[in-house]
This record gives C-alpha cells, structure tokens and sequence, in this order.
C-alpha cells in the first residue's frame, strides 16, 4: 500500500540570531544595540514520502536536518512553503495530528526520572488516549523485542544510556504512531547497543508499517535501515534517492586494487594518467580513478604492469558520507 | 471528563515520584515547621512591643499569616511544580525537553500548570489552617466570602506565575519566578502596613497585598471589596493565558 | 601560599560573575527583600513615637545599614562548597596545587564586588525616599570597620565548616535550614536584637548569630555603650576562634575522609 503520506513543497526556515562578536569593546556596544543575523537553516526543501518507508537525513552539522524535521512534527512555524504530514497541517498542532505521529531524541529524555519506566508508560498511556489493556499488549510486544523486562521496576535514574534509549522508543512507540521522527536516536552509544536498536527499528517498520524519518551521525544507522536518503546540506535538498546511487552521484571514482607478482616493485611504477594512489603496502596498491576512465586504465595497467590480481570496486558508502560530514562540503 | 482523568494520573505519578525519596518527607516535616515558627515568632517578637499596628492585632496578623501559608501550600502543591519543571536552567524549556511538552495531544497549558504534584505541601496546608485558629465565631456567610476571597488570590497567583513562564519563552534565561517570590514574601503582612506608594505597588502592579490582605479581611468580616478582587483576578486569568499561547507562538516561530 | 594564583583566579572569577550580572543583581535583589519587609513593619508601627528607643527614622536607618551588611556578610559557601563536595569535584580541586579555599574566597571576592555594584544605589536611592535618622560619632565608625571585618570572617567559616558536614552527610541541607532560620530570629533581621523578647533576647546575645550581622549594625548606629561594646567585640572573637578550630578539624578529618572513601 503506497499512500503518499508526507507532501513537501518549498518548505524554507529562516530565523533571526542576536549577533555577538567577541571582544569588551563590541560587549559593550551590544548593550545598547543588538544586531541580528539572519540565519536560513531550511531553504526550498521538497519532497514526499510514502507511507512505510524509511527515510534518512544526512548532512554535515547544521545542516537542516533537524530544522526540518521539527516543522514536520508541528514544533516549529515554517517561514515559508507548505507540508502535509498525514492529511494535517503539522504545525497547526492539532490534537487529532499529535496523536498520529510521535518523536525520539536522541539527547533527551521524555521519562520521569525518579520512578520506574512502566509508571511514565502509563501516563503517557493516559495522554494518548489508549486503552489499558491495548496498552498492555503494546507495552509487552514492545518490551519483548527490546528485551528489557528486568528493567521495567527500576527507576529511570540508574539505567545507562542505552537503557534508557529504550525506554524512549518504547515512549514513543506506545500509542502506534503512524509517522515516527528520529533525531539522532543512537547518539552517545555503544557499538553493539547501536546495531540492537538498529534491528529493533527494523523490525518494528516491518511489523507495523510505521513510516520513519530519521536523522543521525553515525553512517552506519543511514546505510542499513533507510534505503532512501535525502541530503541536506546548508539548508538545501541535494540529493534524494537511493544511497547507492549517492555514491555515484557524489564520488563519481572507482578503486582499483591491485597484486602485482613482482615482488621487487620499483618504489615509483609507472601508472597512467588520472590513476592516483590511495595506498600502496608490499606490492599491494589500491588506486583511485575516474569512473569513466576506470575501463581503460584498467586496460593500461594489465598491459603495463605484472598484475598478479585485480579488483575494481565502488568506494565504500561509508567513506562516502564520511567525506561530506567531515569536509563539511559537498 | 478525560481531564479529569489525566489530572488523577499525573497526581499518582507524581506521588509515586515523592515516594521514590523517604528521607524527603521529614526533611520537608521540618522546614514546613520552621517555616511556620519563624513566622510566628517574627509576628510575636513584633507585638510583644506594640499592642496594634495601622488596625491590625496579633490574632488578625497570625490569621493574615496562616493564609499567607495557606496560599503559598496550594502554589506548592501544584502550580509551583509544574510551572517551575518549564523554568529553570534545567527546565524544560532552556534543555529542550519541552518539545516533547508540545508534542502532546493535550493542551499544552494544561499540562503545564496541573503535570506535577507535590502532595507534601499539603502539610503546610494543614499547618497555615491551625495558625489561622477558626475558633473565632464563623458564620457560614463570612467562611463562604473568606474561600472565594481566598479562590480569587490564588488565581490571581497562578496568573502571575504563568505569565511569568510565558515570558521564559522570549528569555529562557531569565530567572522571573525568582524574583516574584522575594516580592510574594511581602504577602506575609497586612498590605495596610507598608507606606502609601508600596501599598499601591502591591495591589495593583503585582498584586501579591490582594491575595492574603483581602481573603484576610473577608475572615474577619470587613470585606467591601469583594467583586472587585473577583474581576481583577478574572481579569489576570484571562491576560495571562493569552500571554502564554501568544508565547507559544513565539517559540515555534523564532527557535531552531 | 600561592598569591599570584589566587589574584588571578579572582579575577577571572569576577569577570565570568559580571557575564552573568543580572543574575546577581537578582540574587541581591531577592536577599533585599526580608530585611526592606521588616524596615516598612516597624517603621510603620513606630509611627510618630519610639519603640523600644528607636524612632521611626533609627528603624529605617538601623535597617538600612542591615542590607549593606547583610550583603557584604552574607556567605555562599554552604552553597558553593557543600555543592562541590556531594558532586565530586573535590578531587579536581584537591589535585591543584592551591587550597580550594582560594577558590571560594575567590567567589567571595568577586560576588561582593558584584552584589556592592547593585546594593550601593538601590541603597543611596531608599535612604533618599524613606529618610533615615542615623548619627555616626567617630568612635563608632572606627569601630565598625573591624566589627564588619569580624562579623564577614566569623560568617564565612561558619558557613564553611557546615558546608563541610557534607563530607558526612548526604543531607546536610535539613541543618542548614535550622541555622538560616536561626539567623534569621536571632541576628538581627526580625527585629534589632535589644528588641526581643526576653528568653531569645538572651539567646542572641549568646549565640554567634548576632555576631555575624546584626552585631556590626548596631555598632554603626550607636546602639550600643562602650561596655556593651567591648563585650560584644569579646563575643565576636571568641566566636571567631571556635568557628575556625571547628573548620580546621572539619577540613582535616574531612579530607582523610573522603579520600578514604574514593570521593
């Protein structure tokens, strides 16, 4: 069932921030004057989603992403351009809207901190309208595929913070939300904790078709639970597709390893032009070269060189978005 | 009614919160009793040097005294708790957490001033009723226009207090709940007590003199101003709910 | 002694303080506020005649004079150090090559200057409208400046050594609120002491609490005769000499403690 269950168009955000330059003399000229900046953290942003799907946010810090998942979630007024989540106008909050949907972040917590999780569940239970023994029945599915049942009489305080990255799922998730926003659920934690949740998500979407939005950091969340990306980057949609294509799109190269069967390599072989070396160990090289070059170069070196063993390959995703985080450009 | 129902939930949370730290209730046992001697005592200490001040005897300022503590229980009880879990360098709204708040399918200055409880405060309830000594003749008339009286002071403070929440949605850094209650401190005299431009400060700018003075008054039957207070405390209500959601407004539109 | 240290941690104390200024001004707004309640109370109920000997201007002025020693007394180290402690910063602070008493007269240093800023014309502005009567001989100004002196240094060890309670005691905020309504009654702030009823009158005179406060006020507004002054000076001292064997062995059993322990 494909129903297009978020509409998009032109959703742009732009927010006005006191300035403040260091210094005592501008201290003090701020006293008297305060100036603003214009910041435009969303910018023309367009896009629609199905109901089901798993879509992921990525972009270097600042980027929008959050920005724009909070106007989706009705938290934020758009300074221009209109959405639709669900039939609704997100950011008319109305009471018939917020129940549909639901948010996690990553950095914060929604539990009541000094008593056990179950007692927050029940009163979100309360808000949210459902019914006590729905409530039980979701509580347990939930529970179960967290495997956190010891943890439901302990208070919130002593949990770590994969514990409680639980608890917030199971809190988001308790009233069968039909659009989920993530904001960098799995920030902060273990490696291992990482991947459960990441299967949890999984699951959970397989389960009950929830459509899932989701923003994080870490590549590794991107790459296996949203088969679509958008990318947002200083405020503007680049790319919106499949992450594999992001790759090609984005780094347009390809590496070549190499063996070569001469042990006895000359420290400095001769290699075709657009040929650039990214490693070179022990008569080991790996290569990287234009995409469209890759044929013939490939060509050059078996006649050239005495290749013992050759491999083209697509440059790891990874690597990829890695590059665009850290580069901070795209 | 639903709210009703969420207002019986929150309260069960909040006292299952209470629990969660015994060593609170003696703790809180005690400062609920000193609080109540040291304002005893500071009202003794003055009469022991004069017999009346501006109209006012010792049994009528311990009564003003005992609905100074009365007032302030109901504001710990639950508009305190609540509005303050917004405030605050650890408040909701300078951490963020009030997205969640505002996420909710349930009016949000609803949740904000009936979502935490501290059912301890009733202790200071119970203590400011037994310095108020209702021995003193009561007809069911003058008990009647003391609770109303007493109705509209304390919404005259839930209103002030909100607004001042409100106003932490321009400011979160501001700390104006801070400032109200070294100002509701003045609340522990008869307002008749302070010089002219004061008295007037205290009535009509930030009205904390109405809201132990008048339901005071009204006790001791001398309560002439009773429909007035009512429409200021209306007045307030309405002034300061609008502040709130005009607030509201504000914050999605000018944060990130 | 570490003195450039400690210059310079003053310093950049004072200046992160003046960041957050308006949160202090509020603070001293707030600490105004009890002392300015009882100014109007009794000066109200003094009306045309005395009290007790105190006309309605003494009353003001005696009251005035109060907030600025309030001010420049009052101590922030049960906050401050008592934080410090249950938080587990000690062991940072212990690690550096000065005494955390640096650090906290550091923050003493600069909040005073801080609050002063605030205080002096809220101050000069009050006694402009509410008009006090004060006469200040020249013996009674000499004396006051070691009786604030005194009064400043008794206050802020006995804040100290409480606030090192919590060495011991996870709660040690239930004592702490017993000293403040302490000081409360029996300092000076709910009435001038001569005032006070008989067995708390007695008690005041005793206790350190009117040596922290009230004590220097009295000195400043002539209150007291020569006798009575000399006697409370002794008080003061003795005060003072308890107060810092108290801190003393609190910090040095306190210290082996909490090391002990692992913080």
């Amino acid at each position: 069932m494909a129903e297009t269950q978020i509409v998009v168009h032109n959703l742009s955000k732009t927010y006005r921030v006191p300035g403040r330059e260091p210094g005592l003399a501008a201290s003090f000229r701020s006293l008297v004057r305060r100036t603003y900046r214009d910041v435009e953290a969303v910018r023309d942003v367009s896009f629609t989603v199905e109901a089901g799907e798993m879509v992921g946010f990525i972009g270097p810090n600042g980027a929008g992403k959050t920005t724009t998942l909070k106007m989706l979630s009705g938290l934020l007024h758009p300074t221009a351009g209109q959405a639709r989540v669900l039939g609704g106008v997100p950011w008319e909050r109305k009471p018939d809207y917020l129940q549909r949907i639901s948010m996690v972040l990553g950095n914060k917590s929604q539990m009541l901190w000094d008593i056990p999780p179950l007692d927050t569940f029940h009163v979100l239970g309360e808000i949210y309208h459902v019914a006590p023994a729905e409530l039980k029945r979701t509580l347990d599915e939930l529970v179960e595929l967290l495997e956190m049942q010891e943890l439901l009489t302990k208070p919130v305080r002593n949990f770590s913070l994969g514990e409680r990255m639980k608890c917030e799922f199971v809190a988001g998730l308790l009233h069968h939300p039909r659009v989920l926003f993530l904001d960098e659920p799995t920030l902060g934690l273990d490696v291992s904790m990482q991947g459960r949740l990441r299967r949890f998500l999984a699951e959970y979407n397989r389960r009950s078709d929830v459509t899932m939005i989701l923003t994080s950091h870490y590549v590794a969340d991107v790459v296996t639970l949203c088969p679509r990306v958008i990318l947002i980057h200083r405020g503007r949609l680049l790319y919106d597709g499949e992450l594999s294509r992001l790759a090609e799109r984005l780094a347009p190269f390809k590496l070549i390893r190499l063996a070569l069967s001469n042990e006895r390599v000359e420290n400095e072989p001769e290699l075709p032009p657009g040929a650039d070396i990214v490693e070179q160990e022990n008569g080991r090289l790996t290569l990287r070269v234009a995409r469209s070059a890759a044929p013939s170069i490939t060509a050059h070196l078996l006649n050239t060189l005495p290749v013992a063993d050759l491999a083209v390959e697509d440059p790891p995703i990874e690597a990829v978005i890695d590059q665009i985080y850290q580069e901070g450009d795209v | 009614m639903r709210y009703l129902r969420l207002i019986g939930s929150f309260m069960r949370a909040s006292a299952q919160n209470e629990l969660a730290y015994r060593a609170n209730f003696w703790i809180s046992l005690l400062y609920a009793l000193l609080n109540l001697g040291t304002g005893v005592l500071g009202v003794v200490v003055l009469f022991s040097q004069v017999e009346t001040v501006r109209g006012w005897d010792l049994p009528a300022t311990l009564a003003l005294l005992g609905v100074y503590l009365i007032i302030g229980a109901l504001r710990n009880l639950f508009i305190g708790p609540s509005l303050n879990a917004l405030a605050g360098l650890d408040g909701e709204i300078w951490t963020g957490r009030f997205d969640f708040t505002l996420l909710r399918p349930v009016d949000t200055q609803f949740l904000a001033s009936l979502r935490y409880w501290r059912p301890l405060a009733l202790v200071d309830l119970v203590l400011g009723a037994a310095v108020m000594r209702l021995e003193q003749s009561l007809t069911l008339p003058r008990l009647v226009t003391f609770v109303v009286a007493l109705g509209a002071g304390v919404t005259i403070l839930y209103a002030i207090l909100l607004a001042f929440t409100a106003l932490f949605l321009w400011s979160p850094g501001f700390l104006f709940t801070w400032a109200f209650d070294a100002v509701f401190q003045m609340a522990r005299y008869p307002v008749g007590l302070y010089p002219g431009w004061l008295r007037l400060v205290l009535t009509w700018v930030i009205p904390v003199g109405v809201m132990t003075t008048v339901p005071a008054q009204a006790l001791a039957g001398g309560l002439s101003a009773g429909t007035l207070v009512g429409s200021v405390a209306l007045g307030l209500l309405v002034g300061a709910s609008a502040l709130f959601r005009f607030g509201l407004r504000r914050y999605a539109s000018a944060s990130s | 002694m570490n003195q450039r240290g400690g210059w310079a941690l003053i310093k950049s104390t004072w200046l992160s303080w003046m960041q957050h200024r308006s949160f202090f001004f509020l603070l001293a707004f707030m600490w105004m506020i009890p002392p300015l309640i009882y100014l109007f109370v009794w000066s109200t109920a003094a009306g045309g005649k005395t009290i007790g000997g105190f006309s309605r201007g003494e009353f003001v002025a005696y009251y005035l004079v109060l907030i600025l020693v309030n001010q420049l007394t009052y101590s922030q180290t049960n906050w401050t150090v008592g934080d410090v402690i249950r938080s587990g910063q000690m062991n940072t602070l212990l690690l550096r090559p000065m005494s955390p008493l640096y650090g906290t007269l550091a923050s003493e240093v600069a909040g005073k200057v801080v609050y002063m800023a605030f205080m002096i014309p809220v101050t000069a502005v009050l006694a402009l409208v509410l008009h006090p009567e004060m006469h200040v001989t020249l013996q009674n100004g000499l004396a006051f400046v070691p009786a604030l002196g005194l009064a400043w240094a008794l206050r802020f060890f006995w804040g100290y050594w409480l606030a090192l309670l919590a060495f011991w005691a996870t709660r040690a905020d239930a004592l702490l609120g017993l000293q403040d309504s302490l000081v409360f009654l029996l300092a000076g702030q709910v009435a001038p002491t001569a005032l006070l009823p008989g067995l708390m009158r007695q008690a005041a005179a005793v206790l350190p609490f009117r040596y922290m406060l009230g004590f220097p006020v009295e000195v400043l507004t002539g209150q007291l005769s020569t006798v009575e002054l000399w006697t409370g000076f002794t008080f003061q001292a003795g005060w003072l000499f308890v107060t810092l064997l108290l801190f003393v062995t609190m910090w040095r059993t306190g210290v082996k403690r909490y090391s002990a322990v692992g913080g």
